[in-house]
């Protein structure tokens, strides 16, 4: 009787997860130490596998995590049941708003600062498209006028007239180049 | 038979036999939600599916955590699953232990969120592992242990919590729901939508890879 086989590896596993034994192998193991001892030792195994993941996951939801989710998912089926909140979009009311649309002066301002910008970049992009016009003649003047300015840079007063004077004379010299017809469409624009 | 084969005969006859009624209890309340929900009372049957709630949670929450390794994950998944169990407890089958239908939900929940996950963390750089997630997590109750026997086990279970990951997709999903769901291989069957053999064959090999990562 005792002289039976040991049992396989695989038929130990199965003993452990079915429990299903036949008489021959319940009459081996009850006779056998070995063959008790390795059913043993898995039995042991698979128990403490399911204890750590029991200890693991317990450790992550303690009992008060527990509570609050049950409270949760409570809350959230009794919010499931009922009909959906409207929220008002945008959250401002209408009667906020309708200061807004009613501002035509803003508007007006608005278009005449734009229509301002436009006029005064087109204007200096077009002076600094004529290479010839006033550049170089400035260049010259400023140089022309380097001592001076240096002879007047105690009295603020006297620098201000003599700057002044360079100013207006780079204009004159400038209205009597032969650039003038390339200003004419510019002094047209110019409102008087 | 000896006396301990005996003893552990007894108890784990006991186990099955209060795992029976317990079964039997659930998928009870869960007819009474059922019946409260087409008698249009919403707010009793919302009364009733809390203590359906209660009985089930702590094993809901193992499992998933199980699956997904992640508490914030497992908290969404579980609550998920209750709240879709209500949603749609009037296609309950009360010839199914609500157990099987209700675990078959909260796995699906738990592969809708890793799939999710792993979506996520397709666009996201891997950090470095702080060495704080390598520890093992913390002892629950007994505090009268030594810290040797604590840091002792604490090295066990995350040994255990590694050979676990390391089994292949379908065999770690049965090995869970046998062992850690304490489901039955013909519940299993039902809860994957696989044959009982098949159950049985993954769960077999999970145990013998498990064993040979743990008994090295």
């Amino acid at each position: 009787m005792g002289r039976q086989a040991h049992l396989s590896d695989d038929r130990i596993i199965e003993v452990c997860l079915e429990g299903a034994l036949s008489s021959t192998e319940e009459l081996h193991l009850s006779a056998c130490d070995e063959c008790r001892v390795r059913r043993a030792r898995l039995d042991r195994m698979l128990g403490e596998i399911s204890d750590a993941a029991a200890v693991e996951a317990d450790a992550a939801f303690p009992p008060e995590k527990l509570a609050t989710q049950q409270a949760r998912i409570l809350q959230r089926i009794e919010q499931d049941g009922r009909p959906a909140r409207v929220i008002t979009f945008p959250a401002t009311s209408a009667a906020d708003l309708r200061p807004l649309r009613t501002r035509p002066a803003g508007r007006w301002i608005a278009a005449a600062a734009a229509a301002g910008l436009a006029i005064g970049l087109l204007a200096g992009h077009l002076a600094h498209d004529l290479p010839a016009f006033g550049r170089p003649t400035r260049t010259t003047m400023s140089r022309a006028a380097q001592p001076s300015r240096n002879a007047a840079a105690s009295v603020h007063a006297v620098n201000a007239t003599v700057n002044d004077e360079e100013f207006l004379g780079e204009l004159e010299s400038a209205l009597s180049g032969p650039q003038l017809a390339v200003l004419r469409p510019l002094n047209e624009l110019t409102p008087r | 038979m000896s006396r301990t084969d005996r003893t552990e005969w007894s108890d784990r006859r006991t186990e099955r036999s209060e795992r029976a009624d317990r079964l039997a209890a659930d998928s009870a309340i869960a007819a009474d939600v059922k019946a409260l929900m087409l008698a249009g009372d919403r707010d009793g049957a919302r009364e009733r599916f809390a203590d359906l709630v209660a009985s089930q949670q702590r094993r809901a929450v193992r499992l998933a955590y199980q699956y997904l390794r992640d508490a914030h994950d497992a908290d969404e998944a579980v609550q998920d699953a209750f709240l879709k169990v209500f949603t749609h407890i009037t296609s309950y089958r009360e010839d199914l232990p609500f157990e099987v239908w209700f675990t078959r939900i909260l796995v699906n929940a738990c592969l809708d969120l890793r799939k999710a996950r792993a979506r996520r963390l397709r666009w996201v750089l891997p950090l470095e592992r702080h060495p704080s997630a390598d520890a093992a997590p913390p002892e629950t109750a007994d505090r009268e242990r030594t810290t040797e026997d604590k840091l002792v086990s604490a090295v066990r279970v995350r040994e255990i919590a590694d050979a676990v990951d390391q089994l292949p997709e379908r065999q770690r999903s049965v090995f869970m729901l046998c062992h850690f769901g304490g489901q039955t291989t013909s519940q299993v069957s039902e809860t994957l939508g696989v044959s009982e053999a098949t159950v049985r064959v993954h769960l077999f090999r999970a145990v013998r890879k498990l064993r040979r990562l743990l008994e090295r």
